[in-house]
């Protein structure tokens, strides 16, 4: 079913549109909550939120990407569960890791920072991925809002794992640089 | 944490990027033959270009002088057949506005002007003192002449583009005959637009900001956005019946613990608005309504209140309940709130929002400081709050979608930001037969191309100014000139300026409506 069709079923309050989602995008929404969370049951809980907060959302919301707007769902309610675990000291270190490498793109203080919202901050941030070549922002974008691991990402794209490590290393320096250079504050 | 919000941050990257990296293309390992055909196939396409090139005798306009610009460009200003012509100088992706030009609250007869505007280009500095070009102080000075036997008593309105969270660095200084003048200061209404949510359905979720001086043309050309500054505030005395959340408890072992409220409206009688509130669900067809908050926990008082606001027919047999998340799927117990209910008006609402909200600003993460603070008059805000609630919000007969869930936060957060003309008004005396000097200072920040854009004018730093628009003055010349010039070189523009030979003053043409003058920090 197209995604237009399926965002009609919520806009019809037809439940059906839950089924519909599940059924295609399940796996991609399982995979992103697995990436952070790396516990079957969590992952399992927040896509099921998506879903509620999909049927919550829609109307009045009419996404443009489906798919991408779904993910994000997720992400932020992974990020929260993880937040949630984390402060139950249980659950897995994986979110740690991906969070400590992006520590290192979090721009120092310097000259008259932009105190700026999360919105515009994201505009920045893409603009910075279009001036990249395709492959080292596929493998950022995959890194850090998949949260994919390396070998999982140096195998769809055809890389070694050393190559992916080594692009993401450039990119996330490149990324605080330029933050840097937009003034931009965290 | 910083990378905890630089992650979320990330979850906010353009949807075509993620859609991209979703579904990527292996990465293949070129070889030779791959290559020696694109190479081919790149040697095809300059052919093509060039072929194409010479048929149409280069693109249309390319090195031909600006139209209507008599004064104008010269200099570095001229257009090469390497770069495209900006007959008008180029749309930035942040737009700063133009300098506008003094004007009158009326006209008067007799009366004459003469103008001077100068940018000082002298570098600010970093934190740890390097330089920073970024910016110019405006000084933007007038000789008003008074030809009459008559000495004529006028206010004096200095029109500038900012918004209430800028306001402490975009507001002028004004000076008369040289001595520090006060100026009382007026905001007219938001100066955009709204736009669809990226498909063409002529929606408005979107805020659409001006993005050249023609916008500000349109805004300001007919006069009717000056005298709504001027004029009175909307009343906005609408009795509303207002529901109250406080004293909130939830169990202490449930991190999103969340309370809803439920009922069923007449929806053509009933329209409901909030403040404070996380989530809201409804169901069109039956009316039936859910909003919910996540509990602030043994507090008794949110700093954000959480209002229910009812316009209309009150509404009836509401519920509450305590769910383990905002998903508000399984019930838990122990969610209490106290609930108080009291009749008031839309105004005394927004009047206590508002209030509350400039309070608490400064707590928020992303706040001003103190200074920043203290230069958002009360007055101003809350009554651009009520524009903004009037004109687009749920109560207009033009509500645009991206209000009409009734989300009064987004209001009145966004009457904080948005883009609006405000004006500075001085009152001046000039005698008979006489003259007096006033001039306003301004930090004008430029328009941009964002650094990583891509874009051919990342770097550029434009200025924008205006001899006519939106002034009731006669003007018997206006002049401009650049100061501290030796740390910029000029891109584009058609004021005329020549640094390479020293020619940094230029007197206007007063027909030339606008002006543009486009720099770049030397290294």
């Amino acid at each position: 079913m197209e995604d237009s069709e399926i965002i009609e079923l919520y806009w019809r309050r037809d439940q059906s549109a839950i089924a519909e989602t599940s059924q295609k995008y399940g796996g991609f929404l399982w995979n992103i909550a697995w990436n952070v969370l790396r516990s079957h049951g969590d992952a399992e809980e927040c896509v099921n939120d998506t879903y509620l907060r999909t049927w919550n959302a829609i109307p009045p919301a009419r996404p443009f990407a489906f798919r991408a707007w779904l993910g994000r769902v997720t992400r932020n309610l992974s990020l929260d569960r993880w937040k949630q675990a984390r402060a139950e000291k249980r659950g897995g270190d994986g979110m740690e890791v991906l969070l400590g490498e992006l520590d290192q793109c979090v721009p120092a203080p310097h000259g008259v920072e932009q105190a700026l919202e999360d919105r515009e901050i994201a505009g920045f941030i893409s603009a910075f991925l279009r001036t990249l070549p395709q492959e080292p922002r596929i493998m950022f974008l995959r890194r850090y809002w998949y949260g994919e691991d390396l070998a999982d990402i140096a195998a769809k794209l055809g890389c070694g794992q050393g190559k992916v490590k080594s692009s993401l290393f450039r990119t996330r320096k490149a990324l605080r640089a330029y933050l840097e250079k937009e003034g931009v504050t965290l | 944490m910083k990378a905890e919000r630089l992650f979320r941050v990330l979850g906010l990257v353009d949807e075509d990027l993620i859609e991209e990296a979703a579904s990527p293309a292996v990465c293949q390992r070129k070889f030779p033959l791959r290559k020696a055909l694109t190479a081919a196939a790149c040697l095809v396409l300059v052919c093509g270009v060039s072929f194409a090139w010479l048929v149409t005798g280069g693109f249309h306009g390319m090195g031909s002088s600006a139209p209507g610009e008599s004064s104008g460009s010269s200099g570095s200003g001229i257009a090469t057949d390497n770069e495209p012509l900006h007959v008008d100088g180029t749309t930035f992706m942040s737009y700063a506005g133009p300098v506008f030009p003094l004007t009158l609250t009326e006209e008067a007869e007799g009366l004459t002007a003469e103008r001077k505007t100068t940018w000082d280009f002298v570098p600010g500095t970093y934190q740890d003192g390097s330089l920073r070009q970024w910016g110019a102080t405006v000084t933007d000075s007038y000789t008003l002449v008074n030809i009459t036997e008559n000495d004529q008593a006028v206010t004096a309105l200095y029109p500038f583009t900012g918004s209430f969270t800028e306001l402490a660095s975009q507001q002028p200084t004004v000076t008369v005959n040289g001595e520090e003048a006060e100026g009382a200061l007026y905001a007219g209404a938001y100066a955009g637009g709204f736009r669809d949510a990226g498909v063409d359905d002529g929606s408005t979720w979107n805020l659409q900001y001006p993005d050249s001086w023609m916008d500000y043309k349109a805004l300001l050309d007919d006069g009717s956005y000056l005298n709504e500054a001027l004029g009175d505030a909307p009343v906005l005395d609408i009795p509303v019946t207002v529901y109250e959340f406080t004293d909130f408890t939830a169990p202490a072992n449930y991190d999103a613990a969340t309370q809803a409220i439920e009922f069923t409206i007449d929806q053509q009688k009933t329209t409901v608005l909030t403040y404070g509130f996380n989530g809201a669900s409804w169901d069109e067809d039956t009316g039936w309504r859910q909003y919910s908050y996540f509990v602030p926990n043994g507090v008794r008082r949110d700093k954000d209140p959480k209002l229910l606001v009812v316009l209309g027919e009150d509404i009836k047999d509401h519920t509450l309940g305590g769910y383990e998340n905002g998903g508000c799927e399984k019930e838990i117990d122990g969610v209490s709130c106290t609930v108080t209910r009291r009749e008031m008006t839309l105004d005394q609402v927004l009047d206590q929002l508002c209030r509350n909200y400039l309070e608490t600003y400064a707590d928020w993460q992303y706040g001003m400081d103190t200074d920043e603070l203290a230069a958002v008059p009360f007055p101003l805000f809350r009554r651009a709050v009520g524009e903004l609630m009037a004109e687009y919000g749920p109560i207009s007969e033009t509500v645009k979608d991206r209000y009409a869930g009734g989300r009064l936060d987004d209001i009145i957060s966004e009457t904080m930001s948005m883009d609006r003309v405000l004006y500075l008004a001085v009152p001046v005396t000039i005698p008979a037969g006489g003259q007096i000097d006033i001039a306003f200072e301004l930090w004008k920040e430029p328009s941009f191309d964002y650094g990583c854009s891509g874009s051919e004018h990342v770097g550029l730093q434009g200025y924008d100014f205006v001899t006519q628009l939106g002034s009731n003055l006669a003007f018997t010349e206006q002049r401009a000139a650049l100061a501290n010039t030796d740390s910029i070189q000029i891109e584009r523009q058609n004021f005329g300026f020549d640094l390479e030979h020293g020619v940094t003053r230029v007197t206007l043409n007063p027909e030339t409506e606008h002006y543009y003058l486009e720099i770049r920090p030397k290294e």
